[in-house]
């Protein structure tokens, strides 16, 4: 076991001045009617109000988002203006990685002494994904339009087949069966409810309130819209769309932001309500498995993790997985020989949606405010992304110099 | 020999009182021989210049004061740098919304534009013989001495004053006459000089209202302005919330939007004033004025507060009891501070100070009049709780000791004041429209009359800083928009307050001074047993525009006092809505109209006489009213809450009229509370405003 690992040596997440938008279903909220970027900006000043934290902090920004939204060009400088705080920044994009991958770029801003206290926000509308028009001189039609959201998800270019085919690809690989995904899907749901019964999820998802142009009540974003308890005879009867893909064992789109602040340890402590908690970048792994089986790809990246520092499951005390298919985590289960009752015990993706660019930062914010409710420990957190990628990334939470 | 409660605002600009105004039976300057005095007499007419007329408050200002000074010959004389943009043009649509084509192209057409270097006077200012120089060039001290300086050593005893924000006359070398915004409109100047001058009474004959103030860094105005500006900005930096929002509370719990005021007036010199004033008021004072880095930026930038059209704000922000009461703290801690400084400095009568936040700072109520409603103990403790949450303030400049004199008649009467000689009162009441402060320090005149042992009374404007009485403060209708209890205190207690005009005094003279006279006002006005009225003063009950069932006994009273065949006048009056003309009432709703000079020794005469003159008092029927017109002529209205409106005020008019007079009080309150809950009322002009204002 390497104790001393230390990806980013220098910077820190400050516990508690984070937080992020419920993450209401597709078109079901007056996210659905917004300019994203715009109300991301928002969105972050009103969290960091309420975390205490007052914006003049902030040195840079680094967004991260998939789908195009208005004014994108102008990029983290426009969405730091929605903020209310000129600084420079930059957007970085991963599909379902970007909520991990820019929080470790702020990370990597801070360990190079460029800045001191870096904003990570991301966010993403699916509702109304725009249409791109692009000419396309080698295509019959000349000219041709794509739907961000929906088109991208059904065609991966370079292997010419959907997400959905990927999953069923990777649950005929590892010869699962159907009940054993709908069980963990079923646990899944449980997971969350649980969690949010507890009231664990209001340290985390802040209420929204959007306004309309006139400056009146749009709609308020203070639920995960459109998740609803499932049982498994629920799960049982849904159609099957590729071996062991139904609606209840895959997620759904949805709209939301994440932020979170990535800053130097004396910072930290500036900033963050509790600042005995230390909160510090670990190490981090990426892999690309073969065509057309991403869902295999995050237990292929925390193998390569692990390997790379020592660490075993054994050592590691909060689990988040990234789930857009339940395939993932039987997968996961299988290969590192993991109980999957221990993994995203206070919910995931699979239930809560997935808007992809802010996901992993939510399933990272509730990793860590799990791992500070254990007294501390290493928080292991993974994922898929398109091209068929994987993404897993070790945090450690020590408490009051206590470190698990 | 006069007696008041306290120092009459006219006063201050060496005017005299109200008292001598009637007694000697005309106003106390001709705005004629004040013109002579300034600017020479007719044979030999001096200009006045405006140097910086490009300017928000330079083209403003030109504006203001040539459309007053065309009429008596003085040319205005623009006088500009070459390079800068035309401010003046762009007045032209105002002008000619105000004044017709005629007048309009005659206001322009008084205004000779020059230009200069910066250095050196143009030749051909000479020939235009300028006597009065209003600088309203930037606020840099430098160049301003120096701009006084050419213009000295060309022209020898000119008159000088200068626009500032915040330099003080004795660092200028030149008088101050600092003008509010919107300078076309606000009629409001302070005035820094050692004595009330000649041009100073002569804004004051020309209708304007110069308001002295004491010579020190920064007016009242922007100590406010800029200090609710301040104590904003330091919330937004605690907190993050946004500007447009903290407008929202601020506006809410004082009234003004000074975000918005901002980017209103022009961020780009709006910002830069606002610095400037906090700058030098910081480096004199301390952290309770420094201006925060949000500032500092904005004053290089010019960038607007709010955000653009395309980025209306998404997320709402909303607060809590306690955040509230933090944000209180804020806002409120700082500006009582601010407030004890220019108390503690005398920066100038408190009518004045009072009265500066309201008509040029937007705020609902005067800050003093804020202070007395939360009493000496909690403006104290507001102010330590600031403290506790900015420390910084603590340390300089905090004189909780003024707050001790607020049982003094200074402070009492913000609002109203009164005077007699022995045998006759004047009651001044100097706030346009009429609240709950107002009602209250009427009701103290009375009483302190009724002292003095006073039977006849005068009751007026106060011929200095309201030049009209608009009716009722209808901010003050909000509670009883959903409180029908509420709705029939107010009305039940101002009546109250009106009846003591016709009941505690012999004589009673209501005297309509001004322009207009609306509403409560001219139901207060009413209550007398004579009503005069300078002849071109309109007079109106708009009520039913609101739509509001008048509450002051509108419904019933005038009629109690006029003759039946008069009465369909009434019911239009009340159901049109339309304003008459004062000379157009007489007999039916007032008793004389006529010029000034005329009116004021005609209410002179009837205080002096006992009512004994050529008029006869119309008497009061306290019986039971029975005919009251319906049909006088008024053509349906298709906005269904304007009919709502007038039949709830027939209905109200019919039941306070078919009671006896003892009774009638109770009916028509009755149903203006009854009316004020309603939908048209909540969906209509309060209800808006209310909703814009309080609904945060």
């Amino acid at each position: 076991m390497k104790e001393n690992i230390e990806m980013f040596p220098k910077a820190r997440i400050p516990y508690g001045t984070w937080g992020s938008s419920f993450f209401p279903a597709w078109q079901t909220s007056a996210l659905a009617e917004v300019n994203i970027g715009q109300f991301a900006g928002e969105a972050m000043n009103r969290i960091l109000g309420i975390r205490k934290v007052p914006k003049s902090e902030l040195e840079y920004l680094i967004i991260g988002s998939t789908i195009p939204w208005h004014w994108k060009f102008w990029n983290a400088p426009l969405v730091a203006s929605c903020l209310g705080h000129r600084i420079p920044g930059f957007h970085i994009e991963q599909a379902c990685a970007t909520g991990l991958q820019a929080a470790l770029i702020a990370g990597a801003e801070v360990q190079s002494g460029a800045n001191d206290v870096v904003g990570v926000l991301t966010f993403d509308r699916t509702s109304d994904s725009p249409v791109g028009v692009f000419p396309e001189r080698r295509a019959y039609q000349r000219t041709m339009a794509l739907s961000d959201v929906w088109d991208n998800f059904g065609f991966d270019p370079a292997t010419g087949q959907a997400m959905i085919t990927a999953a069923g690809n990777a649950a005929r690989k590892y010869c699962l069966e159907r009940k054993e995904v709908e069980d963990i899907a079923f646990c899944r749901y449980q997971q969350y409810f649980e969690t949010k019964a507890s009231g664990f999820l209001d340290r985390i998802l802040v209420p929204l309130e959007v306004l309309n142009v006139q400056g009146r009540f749009l709609g308020s974003i203070e639920d995960d819209v459109g998740v609803r308890k499932l049982t498994l005879d629920d799960l049982h009867k849904m159609r099957e769309f590729d071996t062991c893909v139904t609606t209840g064992t895959q997620t759904h789109a949805s709209d939301g932001m994440a932020t979170l602040l990535v800053t130097t340890a004396e910072k930290a402590k500036e900033l963050s309500p509790r600042p005995e908690v230390v909160i510090q970048f670990v190490a981090k792994a990426e892999v690309r498995t073969h065509p057309a089986l991403m869902p295999e790809s995050p237990t292929l990246a925390v193998q390569k993790l692990l390997a790379k520092t020592g660490f075993t499951m054994a050592d590691i005390a909060v689990v988040k997985s990234h789930n857009p298919f339940a395939i993932n985590d039987a997968i996961f289960a299988k290969v590192m020989e993991h109980d999957w009752r221990q993994v995203n015990k206070t919910g995931c993706s699979l239930v809560w949606g997935h808007p992809q660019g802010p996901t992993l930062t939510r399933m990272l914010i509730e990793g860590l405010e799990e791992a500070v409710d254990l007294g501390g420990g290493l928080v292991l957190l993974f994922g898929c992304a398109a091209g068929d990628v994987g993404i897993a990334a070790l945090f450690r939470v020590t408490e009051g110099g206590k470190s698990k | 020999m006069t007696k008041s409660i306290r120092q009459s605002t006219l006063q201050t600009l060496g005017l005299g009182s109200v008292m001598e105004i009637f007694s000697n039976g005309r106003l106390p300057v001709d705005t004629g021989d004040l013109v002579d005095r300034v600017f020479g007499g007719a044979d030999d007419r001096g200009s006045m210049v405006i140097s910086g007329p490009n300017g928000i408050v330079g083209a403003g200002k030109l504006m203001q004061l040539t459309s007053r000074l065309e009429p008596f010959g003085v040319r205005s004389v623009s006088l500009s740098r070459a390079r800068t943009a035309d401010g003046i043009g762009p007045q032209y649509p105002g002008l000619l919304d105000v004044f017709g084509k005629e007048r309009a192209d005659r206001i322009m057409g008084n205004i000779v534009r020059l230009t200069y270097d910066g250095n050196n006077l143009p030749a051909d200012l000479q020939k235009f013989q300028p006597r009065f120089l209003l600088e309203a060039i930037p606020e840099i001290l430098e160049i301003k001495k120096a701009h006084y300086k050419i213009f000295r050593e060309e022209f020898p005893g000119i008159e000088i004053r200068s626009v500032t924000s915040g330099f003080p006359s004795s660092e200028l070398g030149v008088g101050v006459m600092h003008p509010a915004f919107p300078h076309e409109t606000n009629k409001v100047w302070e005035i820094v000089e050692d004595k009330p001058s000649a041009v100073t009474q002569l804004l004051w004959a020309l209708g304007l209202v110069p308001v002295p103030v004491s010579d020190d860094w920064s007016f009242v105005l922007d100590v406010l302005f800029c200090g609710v500006t301040l104590a904003g900005l330091r919330y937004h930096r605690v907190s993050n919330m946004p500007f447009w929002k903290i407008d929202k509370y601020v506006r809410k719990f004082l009234g003004a939007n000074p975000f918005r005021a901002h980017d209103v007036i022009g961020a780009r010199g709006a910002n830069f004033l606002t610095w400037s004033c906090l700058h030098h008021l910081g480096e004199k004072y301390g952290a309770l004025f420094r201006p925060t880095p949000e500032l500092d930026e904005r004053q290089e930038t010019g960038q607007n507060w709010y955000p653009p059209n395309h980025f209306r704000p998404v997320v709402n922000w909303r607060m809590n009891g306690q955040e509230e009461d933090e944000f209180l703290s804020w806002i409120q801690g700082a500006l009582f501070q601010m407030t004890s400084l220019m108390l503690h400095e005398q920066r100038g009568h408190l009518s004045h100070i009072n009265a500066i936040g309201e008509l040029c700072a937007q705020f609902r109520r005067g800050i003093l009049a804020v202070i007395r409603s939360v009493g000496a103990e909690a403006a104290i403790k507001r102010v330590e709780a600031y403290h506790t949450l900015y420390p910084e303030a603590a340390g300089c400049c905090w004189y909780p000791a003024v707050f001790e004199q607020l049982g003094s008649p200074e402070w009492q009467q913000l609002y109203v004041n009164a005077e007699h000689d022995g045998n006759v009162g004047v009651i001044t009441i100097s706030r346009e429209t009429y609240n709950s402060d107002v009602d209250a320090e009427l009701n103290r005149a009375i009483d302190w009359l009724k002292v003095e042992g006073i039977v006849n009374v005068i009751v007026t404007g106060d011929f200095h800083l309201s030049t009209q009485m608009v009716g009722a403060d209808t901010s003050e209708f909000f509670p009883a928009l959903d409180d029908v209890e509420e709705g029939r205190r107010v009305a039940v207690t101002w009546s109250a307050t009106a009846r003591r005009l016709n009941d505690q005094f012999k004589v009673s003279v209501g005297f309509v001074n001004s322009k207009r006279c609306l509403g409560a006002s001219l139901e207060l006005l009413m209550h007398c047993h004579y009503l005069v009225a300078v002849e071109d003063a309109v007079l109106g009950m708009p009520e039913v525009t609101l739509p509001v069932v008048p509450g002051m006994e509108g419904c019933h009273w005038p009629f109690r006092k006029t003759n039946r065949t008069q009465w369909p006048k009434l019911v239009k009056l009340l159901l049109g809505g339309a304003p008459v003309k004062a000379k157009d009432a007489v007999n039916w709703l007032i008793d004389y109209a006529g010029p000034m000079e005329e009116s004021l020794n005609t209410v002179w005469s009837l205080a002096t006489t006992d009512g004994v003159t050529d008029l006869t008092m119309r008497s009061l029927d306290e019986g039971v009213l029975e005919g009251i017109p319906a049909d006088v002529g008024v053509s349906v209205s298709d906005n269904p809450a304007t009919e709502a409106g007038r039949k709830a005020i027939m209905d109200s008019v019919r039941a306070s009229c078919s009671v006896p007079l003892s009774e009638a009080l109770d009916i028509q309150a009755k149903h203006s509370a009854g009316f004020t809950v309603s939908s048209y009322c909540m969906e209509g002009s309060i209800g808006a405003d209310r909703a814009r204002t309080m609904l945060v």
